[in-house]
């Protein structure tokens, strides 16, 4: 070939065309878009993350946790990302999602982590699984449960506090939360559950929540179940509670012994109890546990960090992209209007 | 060994010099400017990479142990692994890199570098930014995008050392003697113009003017698969065009193809970015567009391997002699593989199964040691004999280095493919629980650890050899290192 | 960069064992052979085939998947219609002037009324949700329609000669005059429904009508009131109902329901 100049077009132009295809273009394309409301300009989703959240997401780039865990979800035709449930509910697990994502999902994140690889599941809607408050709240009715000190998640999520006693969930006689198939946990959890939990679970809309322990406000301090004498997991809090996301990060092993994910104990400090165990101090058993007057509490990354993760959900219908069809549960009056 | 029977040029005698011995001169006065900033490049580069391949270790241990040495900050896996990467990308991929087409620019120019201590100083800066970043994302201020997670304070020394650098290297190209430019020139020359623009672009729309959400994650991989093909291996094919031919002492079998393959290559790969983001959540086309243009990457990539095919046809042979040869075909040979990988993998029925999977870390791999690294340890080969006046010590140390990195990323390969697949394959299930699929794949990661053992292998015994030659404890010799000792058949040529 | 020749240049640094004399080249440099050439062999037929096949799988696979090269197609085989919403650069609102009542009324449907009584349009027996597709109510007049979804409705009420009791539907007046005129449109005119459309002013004067009744309906009051359209609006394309057809709850069901999904699914690749 001569000529340098040709030489040195040709070059700068083939990049240049491949700029201008796959990032400019979209750029224009995609590049600038608006959160969704309806019509009165209310409902406006999605919504920039709140400051704990915000902070959060850079504690997660920093720890890299996108590197085993995506964001995205798959439209149906293409993967089964969808309709994949939670390993660690119980039973009823929610699923993955409701719907694919879309690029409106992620006009407010920065970095946007999609995700490249899947270690661990997913997470986009990791917040909307959480279990929520029930609005009609029986009283724990559980068979002995001691008052144990409760871990409730610390109250500056931005997202609704999910409630913690996970009385039923635990009730999984020595079961592992997870691997096991969702089949296998419904009848364990109504074995010693009150029956105020089935009516919670039958009140439930299937795919929300997982069947959600009833605490509220008015029953008494949260509390676990009570712990058998052999080890087990029936003191664990409600799947993908805050509290949960805390011991999961402190010692994912301690949840799911099938885990895979490291643990961040450096996200979190051990310090002597003072006068009655925090609120927040996570809740371990056998050689975990931090020992006589000590407790295990989330440093404020952590905090941040589970904010994030609460902070995970995109459940809201798109109009450009199809929702699952919303199965009807229970009667549409009841129900608050669907319109969202 | 029977040197009398090698063809070799014998020295001749000051006063009796012909047009071959004054070019030999001129080589050897190029191979002294260019050595302090060359053999700095390699230095550099070699201490990165045996840097890069303990945290590799890590890495590969702590995913299948994840208890291992994890109450640490600074150890934590979701640190360690972009640490790894980016140490191998821009401490050893790319300084080795650049240090062999300083070297081949040079030559095929030929013209003398001056003041290499400009080129020194750029390499400074660069190692002190691959310094910088690495502890910055050790640290915990990593970015946050694929294969560019060093924060601003690092890049921005990266990019003022590849300036310098680069101006030096376009410098000798602008001011080269004969007419032609060959076909390595257009490679380098591309990847030396291609760097700054695709880094820049991915640090403008990044971070300076940041582009809104989705497209965060476009530029991102279209600014990785564009290294990884425009500057990683638009290097390595031009050090392979350079080094078959010059080996075995014959001409590249078509220019047509070589121009070809250059074209084609420069406008299909750097469209591929989107490969890595299949079915996500993006406008159809643009994924579709990544899609077709891997499947028209076959053109360049059956165009090159047949050049290097027809070039090498009857001096296969050679490969047992000649260190160069082997770790260069074995590269050019892996380029295929790598290509045919990533069109099958980027196809939405596949995509499906491997698209979170440990697959997509096989091809990277492929791409980037089986590929790249293995033809510039050729080059090296080849290089650091000229800069330093004397031979590889070791044949056995070379054979080590070989079969080690041969069955190291062989093995790698397949456990990462095999896992992938199985890994994938149970994702799809959702009957299953999502932590089946991690499961499944454990065993192919041990598999992994054990082969970036292998590895390890070979990186320090190749360190150790090359520091032998810093030292000048090289053999003193007017006969290569052969890999086997060389019986040749009467006639028959024999490398280098 | 000066060629090579006259005066042996000093070197720096690292000089090993080579002497101060250029002129004595070292071994390695004596021994290669001649920088690298390039032979000019034609191009191979069977190349060019793999160029051809290349091409040609890349360049369908680029036709048929690219969703019209569109930055709002997610999915590669779909075609965007306008009904499917969001372009860039605003949420509905800039896109609703341009929808069809029927399309915007699908919205409306979809957000709202698809919950219980399906995208299809089909209702659930066992929930106790009737179906509006072939509906005697939603091809009738437009009049009962409205009232239902304006007040909401108590109690039993056969549809298609089935009855349902257990479900009771909420008023829907709250969603504006526009939305309840588009959401009537729509249902009246999907599934093979036949009913005419809706405007909002027939809406807007309803709501006149009724805002002394402030409970639901029950079925008894629908039958009570007229079955015919709202005075007032245009009445385009959709034929009339059929006389007699209302008059029977009993009828049997008119037409087959087509089911309707929100999107095209995509063939896969």
């Amino acid at each position: 070939m001569k000529g340098f100049t040709p030489l040195v077009l040709g070059i700068l132009a083939t990049l240049a065309f491949s700029w201008l295809g796959l990032a400019y273009i979209p750029d224009l394309q995609i590049g600038h878009l608006d959160p969704q409301s309806d019509e009165e300009g209310t409902d406006i989703y999605p919504m920039p993350k709140s400051g704990m959240a915000e902070r959060g997401r850079g504690v997660y780039v920093a720890n890299g946790c996108f590197y085993c865990h995506s964001e995205q979800l798959r439209p149906d035709y293409a993967a089964s990302d969808i309709e994949r449930p939670r390993d660690a509910a119980p039973s009823a697990p929610p699923k993955w999602g409701d719907r694919r994502s879309a690029p409106r999902d992620y006009i407010f994140d920065r970095p946007a982590l999609l995700g490249k690889m899947r270690m661990g599941p997913d997470l986009a809607n990791i917040g909307k699984a959480a279990p929520a408050e029930e609005e009609a709240a029986p009283a724990q009715a559980s068979p002995g449960p001691p008052a144990a000190p409760a871990a409730s998640p610390p109250a500056s999520n931005a997202s609704p506090p999910p409630a913690n006693a996970g009385a039923q969930q635990n009730a999984k006689p020595a079961a592992r939360p997870s691997p096991q198939t969702p089949a296998a946990a419904p009848p364990a959890a109504n074995a010693s559950a009150s029956p105020a939990n089935v009516a919670a679970q039958q009140g439930a809309k299937p795919g929300a929540q997982p069947p959600a322990p009833p605490a509220s406000a008015g029953s008494p301090p949260q509390t676990a179940a009570a712990p058998s004498p052999a080890a087990s997991p029936s003191d664990s809090p409600a799947a993908y509670s805050a509290a949960w996301h805390h011991q999961h990060l402190y010692a994912p092993r301690s949840l799911n012994l099938d885990s895979d994910m490291p643990a961040y104990k450096f996200l979190y400090e051990k310090r002597r109890v003072g006068g009655e165990q925090s609120a927040d101090a996570i809740k371990l058993r056998g050689e975990r546990a931090p020992g006589e007057g000590w407790e295990i509490v989330p440093t404020y990354d952590a905090k941040c960090l589970v904010a994030y993760l609460m902070s995970l959900n995109q459940s809201h219908p798109l109009n450009e992209v199809k929702s699952a069809a919303a199965a009807p549960a229970g009667s549409p009056a009841a129900a608050k209007p669907a319109a969202k | 060994m029977n040197p009398t029977e090698i063809p070799l040029k014998s020295p001749g005698s000051v006063t009796d010099l012909s047009i071959g011995d004054v070019e030999q001169v001129e080589r050897a006065l190029i191979d002294a400017s260019t050595r302090v900033p060359v053999l700095m490049f390699y230095a550099s580069a070699v201490v990165w990479l045996l840097l890069g391949t303990l945290l590799a270790g890590f890495t590969s241990f702590k995913l299948h142990s994840p208890d291992l040495l994890s109450n640490v900050a600074v150890l934590t896996w979701g640190r360690i692994r972009p640490a790894h990467l980016n140490v191998m990308l821009y401490g050893w991929a790319s300084m080795v890199g650049m240090g062999t087409a300083i070297w081949l620019m040079a030559r095929l120019c030929r013209t003398t570098l001056r003041h290499p201590l400009v080129l020194v100083t750029g390499g400074a800066f660069w190692n002190l930014g691959v310094l910088l970043g690495v502890i910055g994302i050790l640290a915990g201020d990593s970015t946050g995008y694929h294969w560019l997670e060093f924060p601003s304070y690092a890049a921005v020394v990266l990019f003022v050392a590849y300036s310098i650098i680069a101006s030096w290297a376009v410098l000798m190209f602008r001011f080269r003697r004969g007419d032609p430019i060959y076909i390595t020139q257009w490679y380098l020359l591309a990847a030396f113009l291609w760097f700054p623009w695709m880094y820049l672009a991915a640090q403008t729309m990044l971070f300076i003017v940041p582009v809104q959400g989705v497209l965060q994650a476009a530029v991102n991989w279209w600014y990785a698969n564009n290294l990884l093909f425009l500057w990683f291996g638009s290097l390595a094919l031009g050090t392979a065009y350079y080094m078959i031919p010059k080996v075995i002492g014959r001409p590249v079998y078509s220019y047509h193809l070589a121009a070809i393959g250059f074209w084609t290559y420069a406008f299909f790969a750097s469209w591929t970015g989107m490969q890595r983001l299949v079915d996500g959540p993006f406008p159809a086309w643009m994924i579709t567009a990544s899609i077709a243009a891997m499947i028209l990457c076959i053109i360049p990539v059956a165009t090159v391997g047949l050049n290097h095919h027809m070039t090498m046809r009857g001096y296969f042979p050679l490969m047992r002699y000649s260190p160069t040869l082997r770790f260069t075909v074995f590269g050019a040979m892996s380029y295929t593989a790598f290509s045919l990988l990533g069109v099958v993998i980027s196809l939405r029925s596949f995509a499906r199964y491997l698209q979170f999977s440990e697959v997509s870390s096989a091809y990277s791999h492929l791409g980037l040691y089986a590929f790249f690294s293995m033809i510039m340890f050729g080059a090296m080969y080849y290089i650091v004999p000229r800069l330093v006046g004397r031979e590889w010590r070791f044949a056995s140390l070379i054979k080590i280095h070989f079969w080690a990195s041969v069955y190291g990323i062989g093995l790698m390969t397949l456990m990462l493919i095999a896992g992938g697949m199985v890994q994938g394959l149970n994702m799809d299930n959702p009957t299953l629980p999502f932590t089946e699929s991690t499961q499944s794949v454990l065993p192919y990661l041990r598999g992994r650890s054990l082969s970036g053992i292998l590895m390890t292998v070979a990186h320090f015994v190749f360190a150790y050899h090359f520091l032998l030659m810093l030292l000048g404890l090289g053999r003193t010799a007017s006969v290569p290192t052969f890999l086997n000792p060389v019986n040749p058949e009467p006639g028959e040529m024999v490398a280098h | 960069m000066n060629p090579s020749g006259s005066v042996p240049r000093r070197r720096q640094g690292m000089d090993y064992g080579e002497s101060e004399d250029v002129q004595k080249v070292h071994a390695a440099i004596q021994r290669e052979k001649q920088e690298p050439r390039v032979g000019l062999e034609p191009l191979s037929l069977w190349l060019i085939g793999i160029y051809a096949l290349a091409i040609f799988f890349g360049g369908a696979y680029l036709g048929r998947f690219s969703g019209s090269f569109s930055g709002d197609s997610l999915d590669p085989g779909t075609v965007p219609t306008k009904s499917h919403g969001a372009g860039p650069g605003g949420g509905g609102q800039q896109q609703t002037a341009e929808l069809s009542p029927a399309e915007r009324g699908k919205k409306v449907f979809m957000a709202n009324c698809a919950v219980c009584h399906q995208a299809s349009g089909l209702g659930s027996q066992s929930q106790g949700y009737p179906p509006l597709a072939g509906s005697e109510i939603t091809n009738g007049g437009s009049r009962r329609a409205a009232m239902v979804v304006m007040k909401g409705l108590q109690g039993p009420i056969t549809v298609k000669g089935q009855k349902f009791g257990s479900a009771v539907m909420q008023p829907w007046e709250s969603l504006g005059d526009q939305k309840v005129a588009d959401v009537l449109t729509y249902e009246r005119q999907e599934w093979g429904n036949h009913g005419s459309p809706v405007t909002k002013e027939q809406i807007a004067a309803l709501r006149k009508e009724l805002a002394s009744h402030p409970g639901s309906f029950v079925e008894a009051d629908l039958h009570a009131a007229p079955d015919e359209d709202l005075p007032g609006g245009e009445q385009q394309g959709a034929a009339p109902p059929k006389p007699g057809e209302q008059a029977k709850p009993g009828a049997p069901p008119q037409g087959s329901p087509p089911p309707s999904t929100p999107g095209a699914q995509p063939p896969k690749p």
